[in-house]
């Protein structure tokens, strides 16, 4: 994983645990919004990623595309106020990695959309602010900056 | 206020589909906006117009357009009404009427729910307005194919490398 693009940081996950920066575990590439702000305390971050470095997509398959539209149209409306943030997660340019939502209360995860690609994993973290949920596009902006980052 | 294009529209500040307060300025995020006033849910012409809409959000996400649509429901309904249609663009709810008036949208021939005038505006990121429709007739209201144009004129203005 070469520099951070402008809009992206570093996350690391090692099946259990969550670091910001480059720690233990893989490193993905996510939203850096979510780290910018007040972290919410104890929030519970629904990981669907796997610590294998060979769990990827390419950005561009339509059920990427697809869990996007979802969390568009349904999974933002069904979470409400416990949202905090939600991000996907970039291995480089056109990788796919998984995505996180982080929630201030535990929610329904079995209905997270984006469990279809890779399963889930709670974490408890304190490192997730929160941002406003994205109003569109369901693309990716910029190569190697995780959805919903980036701006033209 | 003037709604002509040109002007600079209001950078409307109200609850979306759910109840998270958000400015306009901010939904549109840098990005071309298609702004629907929508009487409400329960008319068959809004329902059909924004059946339509619907239809073309693919096309606006891919392009990175938006579409934005207020009306005076309340957000639950508007969630309601926005997962029946299965749209994924923002609502925007006026139920308070906060801005009906101070926009002169107010539709004069509903007096049971005063609610918008069905309009249309599309605009640059910066919320200056680029073409205005009035859909008090549903042949005034903007086609699929007027934002089509729309959008591609604003996209061409704003996006340096549009023609490269």
């Amino acid at each position: 994983m070469g520099e951070l693009p402008d809009g992206a940081a570093h996350l690391s996950f090692d099946g259990r645990t969550l670091h910001a920066g480059r720690g233990p575990g893989r490193c993905f590439m996510i939203d850096a919004r979510c780290l910018q702000g007040e972290p919410v305390s104890g929030a519970y971050a629904h990981v669907c990623a796997l610590p294998d470095e060979d769990a990827a997509l390419e950005f561009d398959q339509t059920e990427v595309q697809q869990v996007r539209r979802d969390a568009m149209a349904w999974w933002i409306p069904l979470l409400g106020d416990a949202l905090v943030s939600l991000t996907t997660l970039a291995l480089d340019e056109a990788r796919y990695g998984g995505a996180i939502t982080v929630t201030r209360e535990p929610v329904t995860w079995r209905e997270d959309p984006f469990a279809r690609i890779f399963p889930g994993t709670v974490v408890r973290s304190d490192l997730f602010c929160p941002v406003l949920p994205p109003a569109g596009p369901v693309v990716e902006r910029y190569a190697g900056v995780a959805w919903p980052g980036g701006r033209f | 206020m003037s709604l002509d294009p040109g002007e600079p529209f209001p950078d409307l500040d109200l609850p979306d589909h759910t109840h998270r307060q958000r400015m306009l300025s901010e939904v549109a995020s840098g990005d071309p906006v298609a702004l629907l006033f929508s009487r409400g849910w329960w008319c068959p012409k809004e329902q059909r117009h924004l059946r339509e809409v619907t239809a073309a959000q693919d096309e606006f996400e891919v392009a990175y357009a938006r579409i934005v649509v207020v009306s005076i429901d309340r957000p639950e309904v508007q969630s309601a009404f926005r997962a029946g249609l299965g749209a994924r663009f923002t609502f925007l709810s006026d139920a308070e009427r906060a801005w009906l008036p101070r926009l002169g949208l107010l539709e004069e021939t509903d007096t049971l729910h005063h609610p918008y005038r069905p309009t249309a505006f599309t605009l640059y990121p910066d919320l200056t307005i680029h073409a205005a429709y009035d859909g008090n007739w549903y042949w005034g209201r903007p086609t699929i194919e007027d934002l089509r144009k729309d959008m591609r004129a604003i996209s061409r203005a704003v996006r340096k490398d549009f023609e490269r």
